[in-house]
């Protein structure tokens, strides 16, 4: 077993922090990129102390490389293995821990080696609680992640691997989401819940948001169950990453607060005390949306 | 194609309560569907027209939720307990799956909050996995499965056999009445311990115990609904936010 990380890539998303996890083990981890050469080249900018690239052919999804990446990090026998919570890279990352005989663990946020003991910070209960775990075998970790700039000192050039004969898999057809309304791209974001009682008590959201210069969005229920609108915040539907978002009338699932991660600053408005949005939020207001609403747009105008 | 559905394998979230200094309490929680549990079943149910749908649960969980959601034949591994290990529960799964024999595609719920067991699932019996789709049809041999790829909708098949994760993109839209559920409470279940399955599920990885997160939450703003719509806007353009 051999003591340095590797980190799986299918895309770019958090690549640098995961490189700064596996980096708790004493050396830059080995990131085996299954991707274009630009994110390859992400993981070289990211610091990884080797980049392992297989390139997938056209119209092929990257877990169709599976046997190749398994076979890398088998010969290669690391200690810890790390990937962003994406479908691919979570799928390559399962296939080698099987191969490897390692624990998997999951919403991974911090990585220590004590001696021989590996150990790892997992968030538990959508982030209410955080939990260590132990262990002095190989460890397999899906993490949290975070946005981080690279940090400007570039690691080796990308090493092109053996790719294989890939499997049995095929991109149909790729499509643009449907547009987020400009949600994905607004800098200020007032997002909604089931707090908001009738459909024709959005007009006060929306009101709020224009005087914010904000867009609008929903959770999944006030989608799905209610039909106000088309799109919604969260795990399954829309991810933003704006520098302000407001919650309206939100309780904060763990499904809805994925969608949120990237957010700055969020500030929540909610009568339950304790609402788990509470947890995400960097200010909160524990009252009853109706009677803080027109209060807001007053304080606005000032 | 014989599909096999797995769903109420996780603890409920809900039933945790987190004591002071971080401590959870897990009363006695039971194994309860997941967010995409029925959107497994719906997924599962599709791919199994004309063939067979078996489901599959884990330790206390109540196969009438799925017999009466168009299971036809049910099995449940009584003894398996909730572990914090990915791969070990996974490992119960397949052996699980290879103890009913004959699946073409395993059916799981993409889980996040355990977003390690499909992938694990799929390791662990060598199959391939499309993760984190929303629908999938069947055709021959071949799956073909819609997912969300960053800000794209990708269309990818894979070929049987195969493990398919699905994400909810919703709440249920009609879930079983009462007469389903009572027929369904009349259906066999069989069970399997973890000694016949030969699984001793020892996890890899040993609990420190919890602890609150470093940062506690929100700084909380008091005072009448005027007074905290002036220091909201007022700490938000501070902040350069707003």
């Amino acid at each position: 077993m051999s003591a340095a990380a590797w980190v799986i890539a299918t895309d770019e998303k958090y690549l640098v922090s995961l490189v700064e996890a596996g980096a708790a083990l004493g050396s830059p981890p080995t990131v085996l990129v299954v991707g274009s050469p630009e994110l390859a080249q992400a993981a070289v900018d990211a610091g990884a102390g080797q980049v392992a690239w297989i390139e997938p052919a056209a119209g092929t999804p990257a877990e169709a490389y599976t046997a190749a990446a398994v076979s890398l990090v088998s010969q290669a026998g690391p200690r810890l293995l790390l990937s962003s919570s994406a479908a691919a890279a979570r799928t390559l990352l399962g296939a080698a821990a099987a191969a490897l005989g390692a624990a998997v663990v999951t919403a991974a946020i911090k990585v220590e080696l004590g001696g021989d003991t590996l150990v790892v910070h997992c968030n538990r209960l959508g982030g209410s609680v955080v939990e260590a775990f132990e262990s002095t075998g190989p460890v397999a970790a899906v993490c949290q992640g975070y946005d981080a700039p690279p940090p400007g000192t570039a690691g080796a050039s990308p090493e092109p691997a053996q790719a294989g004969e890939p499997g049995a898999f095929g991109i149909v057809e790729e499509q643009p989401a449907p547009g987020g309304g400009g949600l994905t791209e607004a800098e200020r974001v007032v997002g909604f819940g089931r707090g908001v009682k009738v459909r024709a008590d959005m007009a006060l959201i929306e009101e709020l948001a224009q005087a914010m210069d904000a867009a609008v969005g929903c959770t999944m229920p006030v989608a799905d169950d209610y039909k106000w609108m088309s799109q919604y915040i969260g795990r399954s539907g829309l991810s933003i990453a704006p520098k302000l978002y407001l919650a309206v009338g939100i309780q904060g699932s763990p499904q809805h607060t994925e969608g949120i991660r990237d957010a700055k600053v969020v500030a929540a408005i909610n009568s339950d005390p304790e609402a788990p949005i509470f947890r995400r939020a960097t200010y909160g207001i524990v009252a009853d949306l109706y009677e803080v609403l027109p209060e807001l747009l007053t304080a606005l105008k000032n | 194609m014989k599909v096999v559905a797995l769903y109420k394998w996780a603890r409920d979230p809900e039933a945790a309560n987190v004591r002071a200094g971080g401590v959870v309490d897990w009363g006695n929680a039971k194994m309860v569907a997941g967010d995409d549990d029925h959107a497994v079943l719906e997924v599962a149910k599709a791919l199994a027209e004309g063939g067979e749908l078996v489901g599959l649960t884990l330790g206390d969980g109540d196969a009438a939720w799925a017999l009466a959601r168009g299971v036809e034949v049910a099995y449940s591994v009584p003894d398996a307990p909730f572990l914090a290990d990915n791969a070990a529960t996974a490992a119960i799964m397949a052996a699980a799956v290879k103890h009913i024999g004959g699946a073409d595609v395993v059916v799981v719920g993409d889980a996040e909050q355990h977003p390690g067991v499909p992938a694990a699932l799929a390791g662990l019996l060598g199959w391939p996995a499309l993760l984190g789709v929303t629908s999938a049809t069947a055709e021959g041999e071949r799956l073909t499965a819609v997912r969300r790829v960053g800000d794209t909708i990708q269309t990818v098949w894979v070929d049987a056999p195969a493990v398919l994760s699905v994400a909810a993109t919703g709440e249920e839209a009609k879930p079983p009445g009462m007469m389903q559920m009572l027929q369904a409470r009349k259906k066999p279940v069989t069970q399997v311990s973890l000694a016949e399955l030969g699984v001793d599920p020892k996890e890899g990885v040993a609990s420190r115990g919890t602890r609150l997160p470093d940062v506690t939450g929100a700084k909380m703003l008091e005072g009448s609904p005027a007074q905290v719509a002036a220091d909201l806007v007022a700490a938000l353009r501070s902040d350069g936010v707003l």
